[in-house]
């Protein structure tokens, strides 16, 4: 669990950074960006295995976000963070292939779990393919 | 002898219809619109038409269904099937059911009025002469 | 690719008493050895050992009607996709033929206003950008539906995890529950406490749970309720069933609703996809998805999942 490489996306500069110091603490190598553009761009050349994305940002929005990120990087699992205001974009989210959802403020736990069973599930499909 | 036939289209896509209503009206047509086979039939009480356009598949009656009860009705209506599939079963109903003609979604203006014409005029010839 | 193995046959109990019988004539031919009755003792050897090669042979008929039987499955699967394909295909051919027709006459109308706008001026031009927008948005409605399809058409290969299946759906519930609750739709929770956890594939029972309970809360309309349980169903099974006291589905449509493209919301709303990608996909998790319902009584999807 410790290997899991976490990259969380979110346009709000202090919850990202909050969230980013709380899974440091618990020992989990998570990076923060601000925005979906950003997001992409770092995920062709750095390696992540679970993308915290907030599915309810301007710009490239959240579901734009995803579906990309679904296209060029299908192994990457996606954890969507919805709030109570766009849980029409939670549902848009899993039909689009976010692996779950958290919303909104998350249960540090909660999202942990969520990360690890991502992350599983990442190894598992990668097996698959080799 | 020029008279202009009295069209019903009854389509339950209503950008459909009222689109088509409006290019029929630019080539002279007297286009009346529905959006259900139901409403088609409650109309034909108050309204004679001479040549009815309906969609085959229609939530609550769908087209087959109404051309038999617009057949009951006054048979000398000519009814033209519009369908987005051309099968040999709806054919073959349609043919038995008295309907004019079927034409596949989607169609040209040009194959819809020659269609409304042609069915006009088997209407008129099939029609006795005092009517007119 | 093949979605069920044919798992490694628990011994019949018929087997095992052949087995049983076998070792019992062993142990004949041990004692009449023992006890120097040499006719005896080969005697039983003899039918010990005819017994040993019967029950071989039994075992492996077993095994080939086994592999036949998967065999058949495989082609019984494989022709229902033929069928559906041939299905789908010409539903797909009628879903787009709407749109297209829509397409096609706001063309019509255009060249009519274009040619008026050279008589009339700039007054036509607010109905040019108009038949625009609807040709864009008729585009977009082909667009969503052979999307849809193609990822009906992906190969969706389950990859099985360990599932807390209440936790699963009361997630999705809560996603939903909201904009529920708005409608006066109340959501009943009935969870078999202890539930155990499932080999499944999460996001693929997610994305099926959430179509029941968008499809449930569409059924109600307003103010009614929808019940979820789970229960134990069998030693190896257990039950999802999603319940909602709405409009009901007559008994004409039942057998059409898992048919790709069978839809009965109105044109450019919901695609049809959404029941048959749940049949597919629960059948992928070798499982069961069947529905009963009666009209304005209500509706009531069961899932059957092996543990």
């Amino acid at each position: 669990m410790e290997k899991v490489k976490v990259l969380v996306v979110d346009d709000e500069p202090d919850f990202l950074e909050t969230i980013v110091k709380r899974l440091h603490r618990r020992n989990i190598n998570a990076t923060g960006v601000e925005s979906g553009k950003k997001a992409l761009e770092l995920l062709e050349t750095e390696t992540y295995d679970v993308v915290v994305l907030d599915v309810l940002m301007p710009g490239m929005d959240g579901i734009e976000t995803l579906k990309h990120m679904k296209k060029r990087k299908p192994f990457v699992e996606v954890i969507i963070l919805t709030g109570h205001a766009s849980v029409e974009s939670g549902i848009q989210g899993m039909q689009h292939g976010a692996f779950d959802y958290v919303m909104k403020p998350a249960d540090l736990d909660e999202l942990i779990n969520k990360i690890r069973e991502a992350f599983e599930r990442k190894t598992i499909h990668e097996g698959r393919q080799s | 002898m020029t008279a202009t036939p009295k069209v019903l289209v009854v389509d339950d896509e209503e950008r459909f219809r009222l689109t088509l209503a409006k290019l029929l009206a630019v080539r002279g047509l007297d286009v009346t619109t529905l959006g259900s086979g139901q409403e088609a039939l409650e109309a034909l009480r108050q309204k004679d038409f001479d040549v009815i356009v309906l969609d085959v598949r229609m939530p609550g009656m769908n087209g087959i269904e109404t051309l038999a009860e617009i057949k009951k009705i006054n048979p000398m209506i000519e009814v033209i099937i519009l369908t987005g599939h051309a099968s040999v079963d709806v054919a073959v109903d349609i043919m038995k059911l008295g309907g004019y003609d079927y034409l596949l979604k989607p169609c040209s203006l040009e194959e819809l009025t020659d269609k409304i014409d042609s069915a006009f005029e088997r209407k008129l010839a099939r029609e006795p002469q005092d009517r007119r | 690719m093949s979605k069920r193995k044919p798992k490694p046959a628990a011994t019949p109990p018929h087997l095992v008493l052949c087995y049983a019988v076998t070792v019992i004539l062993f142990l004949c031919a041990v004692q009449f050895v023992v006890a120097s009755a040499k006719l005896l003792a080969v005697g039983s050897l003899v039918v010990a050992l005819l017994s040993l090669m019967t029950t071989r042979h039994l075992l492996s008929k077993v095994e080939r009607a086994q592999r036949q039987q998967s065999l058949l499955d495989a082609q019984l699967i494989q022709s229902q996709k033929m069928a559906a394909v041939g299905e789908m295909s010409s539903g797909i051919a009628h879903e787009i033929n709407n749109p297209l027709a829509i397409i096609g006459q706001e063309v019509e109308w255009l060249r009519h206003l274009m040619g008026n706008l050279n008589t009339q001026g700039l007054d036509g031009f607010s109905e040019c950008i108009d038949s625009m927008n609807e040709i864009g948005k008729q585009v977009e409605r082909c667009r969503e539906i052979t999307h849809r399809l193609l990822s009906f058409a992906r190969k969706m290969d389950p990859l099985i995890q360990r599932v807390d299946i209440n936790k699963l759906i009361e997630d999705m519930t809560r996603l939903v529950e909201r904009e529920a609750v708005q409608k006066g739709v109340r959501i009943i929770r009935d969870y078999w406490a202890d539930l155990p956890q499932v080999s499944t594939d999460a996001p693929l029972l997610r994305q099926v749970i959430l179509n029941l309970l968008n499809n449930a809360v569409y059924a109600i309309g307003r103010d009614g309720n929808i019940t979820l349980t789970t229960r134990l169903a069998a030693s190896d099974a257990l039950e999802i069933a999603v319940s909602d006291d709405g409009c009901g589905i007559p008994k004409e449509n039942l057998d059409k609703i898992f048919d790709p493209f069978f839809t009965t919301k109105p044109p450019g709303e919901g695609t049809g996809l959404g029941l048959s990608l749940c049949h597919v996909i629960i059948e992928r998790l070798g499982g069961y998805f069947s529905v009963t319902s009666e009209v304005n009584k209500g509706t009531t999807f069961t899932i059957r999942l092996p543990l």
